[in-house]
């Protein structure tokens, strides 16, 4: 019984730790591992002490259930991918080292920045999905937030933290409010968001060539336009200063990404709000049957859907850019569908999976280089990748085929009584 | 009864065992099954009575045992073996398309015709042949969707029958008819029976199989429990060896005065369906303190409606509504389950329950934003496991715990589930349909004493049910819907079943 008085001091420890071995992660100083490693362990210690070891087994059997069939799915396309080598006259080995050895070590960096706008597009998408909802807009949402981002960071002359604070909060609820019409017509009209999202997005993307033009840069008349640079004070701050040894680009982008899925999560599990929106996403009908709001859980679940997606925008400018391009075919939002299907719409599964599509693309690239391996296998392999994971009744599926010729053959030689 | 005019053994199922992954749905269970006649086979849900009719339609493979078909020992791997070999099914859900006619659903998947060219003139008069020759009367040209379901049955008869069946299998036929049509469905089968063809009738309802069958199969637990002659058996001992203790069936229901105002009126309620028809069409009730009203009624004359509209969940035409003397036509369905009125819908796997979700968060849908359940905008998820848990032992909900989904229970538990959920917060209205649909006895009989408890509490109650028998044994009063109207009301000491049976259908007195 004592061991509970000493729980804060199980979580604080366990907590430090955790951001300590993150933050050195995300600094490429891979020696952090042992910290996060730390972290679970103290936790799980402190479980352990303050219930038993069937209470813990039954907290990490499930989740190791969870994760069997995305490993699962990983794997298969990995292999499938390396046939798909071996026949096409490359070495899938080569590849593969140089692939994995790119994205988790040597662009490592580049791997985190390019998961930094997934996660919060990826959040952004598997939120709605909760809901029942399709945001399949979010590349609009993040154009929101960076033209955002771009015109506050030139002009916001503010203290620096404040200034920081404000452009993320503006960008976030004008990315939720340009998902304000379509979550109207939805409601009112029962308009599909996925028609009137998209076609906001394209709306979204056009203009900001108009507000890139208008917001200064290089008049010299070439090409692609680029906005003038935000002023340094609304940097967002960066992993060098904190770890000098870090790469000079990447910045704490992640680690807001981080807090946000651990938010949505919290909302999505614990709140009222968030048991009403998986209510509604899972039968709407019920939910209404028994007095929840359909329409205002939709209308707020497709603004904080936008809120989430400009996030990436604002982030993406403010730490990364520090300026907007015209005609950047980034597809963010596009491929935070993906990594929120991939991540079965769960908020924490998300940071993993933009971290592994941001590993994938970075490592491609350094593979291509280093190795001559065409980029496009990697688009393959994502795409087997997806297929494989999302199509999850295969596996149980194949699960009770193999089940019931295995109790047939059992039958048959035991023999029924 | 029986019209066997010999006693050949056309099928047997000879120590059949169907071993799924974690239950023995079937174990050493043997049927045989004569010519033209027709065998029930009794259990509870769950007993394994479809598991063996799809094992022998080829649809499962059995783990042991063997099936022989006319002396001759035969192994289906798939329905279409079990069709070839004559061999018909009528599933409890029709596998009609809906918007084909008549012939072409019943020609579907074994078309006349040569190289592609389907020969419709040669299928329709062998179908009207067909439905002649059985009075399986049916438009050979109308589109399914506009048929009843005891027509659309029918097709589905016929398309067994067109396919050379000799032994029909039939899954619940009577689940979802009226009782003229049940009528009818009995003179159809007993025409197959004196044609030759021998029948197979899953079900759960006793009168049934005291109507229709020549013998009985009881089946329990994947086992078989026993095999009786239904003339010399008595529904109280089919019911026993179907549920394995003394059941009581008929409820015990005392007669009590109710005196008192009504605390729930519909007066001249108006309200439109999808299509814009009046689905009730000026209708006026009430309903009493400590009563059980009845709404007796063919499906789709205005159940659904009247549900939605007492809950608020649909626009009101016209008319007003009233609670406890107060007009509640315009609140909302929260408003209006906040003034303690609970429901408890008819498909529970729609509005009822949201399966994907855990027994936990079932318990509370609807007022989890309620103390104590709330803790600022969180969710008080200990006050709500503890008290799920305490729901799960009061209403003996067989479950491994309150955290699984409750798409995971049984029917019968997770009627529980919401019967938990509406009747503990302690409602002075209560609004009840459907609540044993698709049920077995057991939990048939713990429901409906519940129901008679919640009166005894002085809990006025409208029950809505397609279920002539639920409506005599436990409603005071029966009020008779047709067409969106109460055509009339009766007290069920004093009329029969019968009687509201006519008015159901439309009859009306001379």
């Amino acid at each position: 019984m004592q061991i509970t008085k000493l729980k804060p001091v199980f979580y604080v420890l366990a907590v430090i730790s955790g951001i300590v071995g993150i933050v050195m992660y995300f600094s490429s100083i891979f020696s952090g591992f042992f910290f996060i490693l730390l972290a679970l362990i103290i936790y799980y210690l402190y479980r352990l002490l303050a219930t038993d070891l069937k209470t813990v087994k039954s907290d990490i059997i499930p989740l190791l259930k969870n994760l069997l069939i995305p490993l699962i799915g990983m794997s298969s396309a990995i292999i499938i991918g390396a046939i798909i080598m071996a026949l096409t006259g490359y070495d899938p080995i080569k590849a593969y080292k140089a692939l994995f050895y790119g994205g988790f070590v040597k662009n490592w960096s580049i791997s985190i920045l390019n998961a930094t706008p997934l996660v919060f597009t990826g959040l952004s998408i598997a939120f709605a999905f909760k809901a029942g909802l399709f945001n399949i807009g979010a590349e609009g949402q993040y154009y929101i937030g960076a033209m955002v981002a771009t015109f506050l960071g030139i002009t916001f002359n503010l203290p620096p933290v404040l200034s920081l604070f404000l452009i993320f909060i503006i960008g976030g609820l004008l990315a939720a409010a340009y998902n304000f019409i379509p979550a109207l017509l939805k409601v009112k009209t029962g308009a599909h968001e996925v028609i009137t999202t998209m076609m906001f997005a394209h709306i979204a993307k056009y203009l900001s060539s108009i507000f890139v033009r208008g917001m200064g840069g290089d008049s010299a008349g070439l090409h692609p336009y680029v906005t003038d640079p935000i002023l340094d004070t609304n940097w967002l701050m960066r992993f060098k200063s904190i770890f000098p040894s870090a790469n000079y680009r990447v910045h704490i982008g992640i680690l807001i990404g981080i807090g946000m899925a651990l938010l949505v999560n919290y909302i999505l599990y614990k709140t009222t709000f968030g048991y009403e929106i998986r209510a509604i996403g899972q039968n709407k009908d019920a939910a209404r049957g028994q007095g929840i709001s359909v329409g205002k859980n939709i209308f707020i679940a497709l603004l904080f859907a936008g809120f989430l997606a400009g996030f990436a925008g604002v982030t993406q400018v403010v730490g990364l850019d520090h300026k907007m391009y015209e005609n950047l075919n980034a597809g963010y939002g596009w491929n935070g569908i993906s990594v929120a299907l991939l991540a079965a719409n769960h908020p924490i599964g998300v940071i993993f999976t933009a971290l592994l599509w941001g590993v994938l693309d970075a490592g491609g690239q350094y593979m291509t280089r280093t190795t001559q391996i065409p980029n496009s296998i990697v688009e393959i392999i994502k795409g087997i990748m997806l297929f494989l994971i999302v199509a999850r009744y295969i596996y149980s599926w194949l699960g009770n085929r193999i089940k019931r010729k295995l109790g047939t053959r059992i039958k048959k030689s035991g023999g029924a009584k | 009864m029986s019209t066997v005019k010999e006693d050949r053994i056309v099928l047997e199922m000879q120590h059949i065992s169907k071993q799924f992954p974690n239950v023995l749905a079937n174990e050493d269970v043997s049927i045989q099954l004569k010519e033209g006649e027709i065998i029930s086979l009794l259990g509870e849900n769950g007993a394994g009575k479809s598991t063996l009719m799809n094992v022998l339609y080829g649809l499962y493979r059995p783990s042991a045992g063997k099936i022989i078909l006319n002396d001759e020992e035969v192994e289906f791997s798939s329905p279409k073996d079990a069709i070839e070999k004559g061999l018909g099914m009528v599933h409890q859900h029709f596998m009609l398309v809906d918007n084909l006619s008549v012939t072409e659903n019943i020609i579907l998947g074994s078309e006349p015709g040569k190289a592609g060219i389907i020969d419709y003139k040669s299928a329709r008069k062998e179908v009207a042949e067909l439905s002649e020759k059985y009075h399986l009367e049916v438009e050979p040209d109308a589109i399914i969707e506009s048929l009843s379901v005891g027509l659309q049955q029918r097709v589905e008869i016929l398309k067994a029958l067109y396919r050379k069946a000799r032994i029909l299998i039939l899954d619940e036929p009577t689940a979802v008819l009226t009782p003229h049509e049940v009528d009818q469905l009995f003179l159809v089968i007993k025409k197959l029976r004196d044609s030759g063809v021998s029948m197979i009738i899953i079900t759960h309802k006793l009168e049934e199989v005291k109507a229709i069958s020549d013998r009985v199969y009881i089946l329990r637990r994947g086992k078989c429990e026993g095999l009786r002659n239904t003339k010399d058996v008595t529904k109280e001992d089919l019911a026993n060896l179907m549920v394995g203790r003394e059941v009581v069936l008929t409820v015990h229901k005392e007669k009590k005065e109710v005196t008192g105002d009504s605390i729930f009126n519909l007066e001249n309620v108006i309200v439109k369906n999808e299509k814009g028809i009046n689905a009730l069409d000026g209708l006026s009730l009430n309903v009493r303190p400590g009563e059980i009203v009845g709404i007796a009624g063919v499906d789709g004359n205005g159940q659904t409606e009247l549900a939605e509209v007492l809950m608020g969940l649909c626009k009101l035409e016209s008319g007003r509504i009233y609670y406890k003397g107060e007009d509640i036509s315009e609140l909302t369905t929260k408003q209006r389950r906040n003034k303690s009125i609970s429901n408890v819908p008819a498909d529970r796997h729609r509005f009822g329950l949201i399966l994907p979700m855990t027994i936990s968060e079932n318990m509370v849908l609807g007022f989890h934003d309620e103390k104590p359940y709330v803790h600022g905008i969180n969710l008080a998820l200990d006050v709500i496991h503890n008290y799920s848990e305490k729901m799960v032992k009061d209403f003996d909900i067989r479950t491994p715990g309150v955290d699984i989904p409750a798409g995971n229970l049984s029917g019968g538990n997770q009627q529980k589930v919401i019967l938990a959920r509406e009747f503990s917060r302690n409602p002075d209205f209560l609004l009840v349909a459907q609540p044993t649909r698709g049920l077995d006895v057991g939990a048939i009989e713990y429901i409906h004493s519940q129901i008679l408890k919640m009166r005894d509490r002085n809990v006025g109650i409208l029950l809505i049910s397609l279920e002539l028998e639920e409506i005599f044994s436990l409603s005071d009063r029966i009020l008779v819907l047709y067409e969106g109207k109460i055509v009339k009301e009766f007290v069920p000491e004093e009329t029969t079943d019968k009687e509201v049976g006519f008015y159901m259908t439309g009859g009306k007195k001379e």
